[in-house]
């Protein structure tokens, strides 16, 4: 909770408004995921495959990777070691 | 392990190493789950157990602002980090709600679950420590690690 979901979903809602369905999301530099975060997470990820498109994971921690797989969510996003890799997946 | 009726397992001699009270905002969330990681460098607790403590704390402490406090930050909630002999420690979060019934609570991981926008924080906190305590009315929450 806090600002930094509070910027994660303007920044999701801003993208979608644009029309930005196929997202790549790094989360390198995100130690963990809380609740909230992943609550934000699994809405997008519904409202972007409702649109068409995707909501990929790049680069997460061990730790986000173990939350996301405690809380039985790991199974719906695609996960990839780069950017790229999650980029050219769109492709 | 057994535990008494205060949820505490039995016969611990606990130290206190923090007791706060803070007011019912994200911010001051953050500075109190910094502060007790910082508790947990100093007694050379590894790294993946301090992110376990860290993120049920944060949890914990983001029940108690939402469903605690209704999102007032003129309310306080009481935290407190204790550790006995051998080295095992309980947080204590208590806010001034009306408390809820854990037994409600419907898993996160069942399939009309899985895009739930919220729901996983208790079963969270759970998962991430070894035992945990919710005590009547369900306003105080225990959660140890060994």
């Amino acid at each position: 909770m806090g600002p930094a979901v509070d910027n994660l979903r303007r920044t999701l809602e801003e993208g979608l408004g644009n029309g930005d369905t196929r997202i790549v999301m790094n989360l390198s530099e995100v130690p963990m995921v809380d609740s909230s975060g992943i609550g934000l997470l699994v809405r997008f990820l519904a409202l972007i495959k409702q649109q068409g498109g995707n909501l990929k994971l790049a680069q997460p921690s061990q730790f986000a990777v173990r939350t996301l797989r405690l809380v039985g969510v790991l199974n719906l996003f695609e996960i990839f070691d780069s950017d790229d890799a999650a980029v050219e997946s769109f492709v | 392990m057994p535990a008494d009726s205060n949820g505490e397992p039995e016969a611990r001699q606990l130290s206190e190493l923090l007791d706060v009270r803070l007011p019912a905002d994200a911010e001051a969330i953050a500075k109190v789950v910094d502060t007790i990681s910082e508790n947990l460098m100093r007694l050379e607790v590894p790294e993946q157990k301090r992110f376990e403590v860290a993120l049920a704390v944060q949890e914990a402490l983001a029940n108690a602002v939402v469903h605690g406090c209704s999102n007032d930050p003129s309310k306080q909630i009481r935290c407190r980090l204790k550790c006995d002999q051998r080295g095992r420690i309980v947080i204590i979060v208590t806010d001034p709600g009306p408390g809820f019934n854990p037994e409600l609570l419907s898993d996160p991981r069942r399939r009309e679950n899985l895009y739930a926008d919220n729901g996983r924080g208790v079963y969270l906190i759970r998962q991430l420590m070894d035992e945990v305590h919710i005590e009547r009315p369900g306003n105080e929450i225990r959660m140890w690690k060994y």
